[in-house]
């Protein structure tokens, strides 16, 4: 039995937790060293982090990419089954797949953050990993600047702010470079295409649509609620497209590498303005990104690449 | 002959004008027809981008010949798209209602349901089967779609029929047990796919008549109509087979060979429509309970009128599948599951 | 008529009736008692041609049974058991009409003639449920739901009928009219039946001919007067029993006697 006083103290503690408070009585040592410092992720969480991170799990693709683009790869110490990028990534010890990582396997690494991105729909395991003093950090970009935010978050927890830091500036140079070059072009309307049978698109909050708006295009799904809906066909023929965005190729495979029905007959198809771009460059918001929006600035706008 | 009735002795009992005859089966089917058809031109006029409904009118009766002003476009969306995928609603919903007639006659329940008995499950798994190793080939979906539909519908037979045929409680279990098991099938086949086809497969598990596409519409429709007839044709053996399978042999039902029948139709129906748009659930439970509620339980009306307003019922769960969230879209199983789901534990809680 | 020689059933991998003889006889009505598991039943369901003999032959009026087809059968031999359960809703005069099966031109869908309605009409007066025709037969008690099954056996017009404890969820006075409607049907339409039942006094008062089964063999066989006597019943059933003569109709009375002090 409790006493009095441990009862209410314990009841403190569990409201101080609830909101996100570290208590300072219990928590004041943890087994990797003191906790001194707080990130508020992109679920508005306060995560209490350890000064010194030398061991981290991620468990988004993006995240990984991040990681090593940071400088701070060798400090990783798990992955999924999708992080096939860079190289050295997959001789990471690997924890699952986005959707069911291992989570024994996951403690047994003894990692002192575990990374996710919402998009893998990981907020159960949140808890679990936190009971076993495993910090958990959620990124949730839903934009170019999410994406940097996320870069920058990162290099914070890791200790390589400073790398992060010319990391985002070199990104957001080239960013400029492309939205110097799209800015005088005409819109295009384009239809991104994330499965053909059934229809996926991207949505209003996808991260990708804004990737499209700063290409010099316009996604005729923008305002479509979600980030990923399954969207209707006779919908998708009625936006008649002028350009079509397949998401493809990369650890996608040939998979959407066809038009969906519905658009066969659209103006993008009939003038043979459909692109592929990397899958892998548009469905994980990391440095990469930049790289697929250069790809589709340059084929929405070949004229304004050409010199 | 051994009874011989004196023909001043015959009076007419009650029960004989509310009887089951040809005469009032093809009135209610020719009305419910009239009903599909009105069903299949009203929901054509609705759908998540607007079409002039006058045009639209004109050019359905014109049977897609004249586009009556309506634009490429429009006229495209109407022919090309909704009406395909309307007419595949038709086909699943009189599909799965049929089946679910035969089933319920086969296993002497009116809770027997492809979907609950984990049939469809069967035929998801033989979809998925044909998707992984023959993706391209299309017809082999129907085709390992029905083999999946044979094999659960035999296993659920014997799981299921106790001494006094099916119980509710033997019933329901054996679907549990079918449907669990191949669920994790399931699972395990995804899990070795890309992330990518799961989602899509996730979303087609609950049904999708997005896809209708041009090879499995024609098979879809076909199977439908074949399959009803075939049911409809046996369906004085149903009804005593649906009391019980020996108070049907002793009355003359060769049990075995009508047996065989319900299985391999049954399965035809459940495994081309599963090929066509996943699992649908419940139309082959409240359908047939519907028809039979208001019809009677005779076999001959109620297996057809079941299958035209399995039809009308599927076309206009997915025109609110297609609609209510316009431009995004729903599972039509949701829809579906939503309306059966209570009307089931009614049924158990009265069984 | 329906002739079983020297039938032989295995079932289950045992031995349920043993090498039988019987003979069912226009106008008359043959009884089988015996004690649980003698192998009533799967006598009744041998001849009805459900359940295979191992061997011996069942003849059909100077037919082998396994040459006929299921119809031409059902259009002869008319089955009544224990009732099923129903569960879906279906009316006396459509349960009835059931019985039209086997005279249908079209087994699936086909329509029943101005004939069979006629018939069904007749056999529900028989049995007294005309006023009941329109009823949900779940709505029925279940002395009207037996007198259902058995007018839909007689609907059959078969001249046989085999009825599987016929009166095994009936009241006294039910007891009596289900019997007295198939010993009618014996006088007048020369029809044959054969009773499997566990009640030796209605056996007794209804019954022509009486075969005593235990272990699958015929034991005895005989008028009531023959069989029912105490020294064979004592051995058969395994019980004291007196018989004597019943006060009305002077036939054979049985009434086993417990002796309460063993």
């Amino acid at each position: 039995m409790l006493s009095p006083i441990q009862t209410v103290r314990l009841l403190l503690c569990a409201l101080l937790l609830a909101t996100s408070f570290a208590c300072t009585s219990n928590n004041a040592v943890s087994p990797e060293g003191p906790i001194t410092r707080t990130l508020t992720d992109d679920a508005g969480r306060r995560v209490s982090l350890p000064f010194k991170v030398d061991r981290v799990i991620s468990l988004a693709p993006n995240l990984t990419e991040i990681v090593f683009a940071v400088g701070a790869g060798n400090r990783l110490v798990g992955r999924t089954s999708y992080c096939d990028f860079p190289a050295e990534a997959k001789s990471v010890t690997e924890v699952g797949d986005t959707r069911t990582p291992n989570l024994e396997r996951i403690i047994a690494l003894k990692p002192q953050v575990v990374l996710i991105s919402t998009a893998s729909q990981l907020e159960i395991f949140t808890q679990q990993l936190q009971d076993q003093n495993i910090a958990v950090f959620i990124t949730d970009p839903h934009d170019l600047e999410g994406v940097f935010r996320s870069i920058q978050h990162v290099g914070e927890i890791l200790g390589q702010k400073e790398q992060a830091g010319l990391l985002v500036q070199k990104l957001r140079e080239r960013v400029q470079v492309v939205e110097e070059k799209v800015k005088q072009q005409q819109p295009v309307r384009v239809f991104y295409q994330v499965s053909g049978e059934p229809l996926y698109t991207a949505g209003r909050d996808a991260f990708v649509t804004d990737l499209i708006r700063r290409a010099g295009a316009i996604s005729v799904t923008a305002d479509v609620p979600g980030a990923w809906p399954r969207f209707s066909n006779e919908s998708a023929l009625a936006t008649r497209p002028e350009a079509i965005i397949l998401s493809t190729g990369g650890s996608m495979g040939t998979a959407n590498s066809t038009v969906t029905e519905a658009l066969r007959q659209s103006p993008a198809v009939l003038q043979g303005r459909v692109y592929k771009i990397n899958d892998d460059y548009l469905t994980r918001p990391g440095p990469r990104s930049i790289d697929g929006l250069e790809d589709m600035a340059r084929a929405l706008h070949p004229d304004a690449f050409k010199q | 002959m051994i009874t011989s009735v004196p023909s001043e002795m015959f009076v007419a009992s009650p029960a004989r004008q509310n009887r089951v005859t040809l005469r009032k089966t093809v009135v209610s089917c020719v009305l419910l027809a009239g009903a599909l058809l009105l069903g299949i031109v009203l929901m054509a006029l609705v759908g998540s981008e607007q079409l002039p409904a006058g045009s639209s009118l004109c050019a359905l009766a014109s049977f897609g010949t004249t586009p009556c002003g309506l634009t490429r476009d429009q006229f495209d969306i109407l022919f090309q798209i909704r009406l395909p995928r309307i007419l595949l609603a038709a086909a699943v919903g009189g599909s799965l209602a049929t089946a679910g007639a035969g089933y319920q006659a086969l296993l002497r329940n009116p809770l027997a349901e492809p979907y609950l008995l984990g049939i469809s499950n069967g035929a998801a798994v033989g979809t998925m089967i044909a998707l992984v190793f023959f993706g391209t080939i299309e017809w082999t979906r129907p085709v390992l779609a029905f083999t999946g539909a044979l094999l659960a519908t035999f296993a659920v037979y014997r799981l299921a029929r106790g001494r006094a045929g099916a119980t509710p409680e033997r019933l329901i279990l054996a679907g549990v047990i079918v449907t669990t098991f191949l669920s994790s099938v399931i699972v395990f086949v995804t899990t070795l796919m890309d992330a990518t086809r799961i989602r899509s497969f996730t979303f087609w598990l609950l049904g999708d008549l997005s896809g209708a596409s041009k090879t499995l519409l024609p098979i879809a429709i076909t199977i439908a109509v074949a399959g009803t007839l075939a049911l409809t044709l046996h369906a004085r053996s149903l009804n005593l087979l649906m009391l019980g399978e020996r108070d049907a042999f002793d009355l003359g039902v060769e049990v075995g060979r009508v047996r065989v029948v319900v299985f391999l139709v049954a399965s035809l129906l459940v495994g081309s429509s599963v090929a066509a748009s996943g699992s649908v659930g419940y139309v082959g439970l409240v359908v047939p309970h519907l028809a039979r509620l208001s019809l009677g339980s005779d076999n001959r009306i109620s297996i057809p009128a079941a299958a035209l307003g399995g039809a009308l019922f599927v076309i206009v769960a997915d025109t609110v599948a297609r609609t209510i969230i316009a431009p995004r879209e729903l599972p039509v199983g949701a829809i579906t599951a939503l309306i059966g789901a209570p009307l089931f534990i009614y049924l158990l809680k009265r069984s | 008529m329906l002739e079983a020689r020297e039938l032989t059933v295995s079932y289950d991998h045992r031995v349920a009736v043993a090498d039988l003889t019987l003979t069912l006889r226009p106008g008359e009505i043959t009884a089988i008692i015996g004690p649980n598991g003698a192998g009533k039943s799967t006598l009744l369901r041998t001849l009805n041609g459900q359940i295979r003999p191992s061997s011996g032959a069942i003849v059909l009026d100077g037919q082998p049974l396994e040459r006929l087809n299921r119809r031409s059968i059902s259009r002869r031999i008319a089955v009544v058991a224990q009732e099923a359960e129903l569960r879906f809703p279906v009316t006396v005069l459509e349960f009835v009409l059931g019985g039209r099966f086997a005279w249908s031109t079209n087994t699936g869908w086909g329509w029943e003639t101005e004939r069979d309605l006629q018939v069904a009409e007749a056999v529900l007066r028989e049995t007294e449920l005309s006023e009941l025709s329109g009823r949900l037969m779940n709505e029925l008690s279940g002395g009207e739901r037996q007198r259902a099954l058995m007018a839909r056996a007689l609907a059959t017009e078969a001249p046989i009928l085999l009825l599987d404890e016929p009166t095994a969820n009936l009241d006294l006075s039910h007891q009596a009219t289900l019997l007295t409607l198939v010993r009618n049907r014996c006088d007048r339409n020369e029809a044959a039946a054969l009773v499997v039942t566990h009640d030796i006094n209605l056996a007794a008062q209804f019954a022509d001919h009486i075969l005593l089964m235990k272990n699958g063999r015929a034991v005895h066989s005989g008028t009531p007067e023959e069989v029912l006597q105490p020294q064979i019943l004592e051995q058969v059933f395994e019980v004291r029993v007196l018989v004597d003569a019943h006060p009305v109709t002077g036939g054979p009375r049985v009434t086993p006697v417990h002796d309460r002090r063993s």
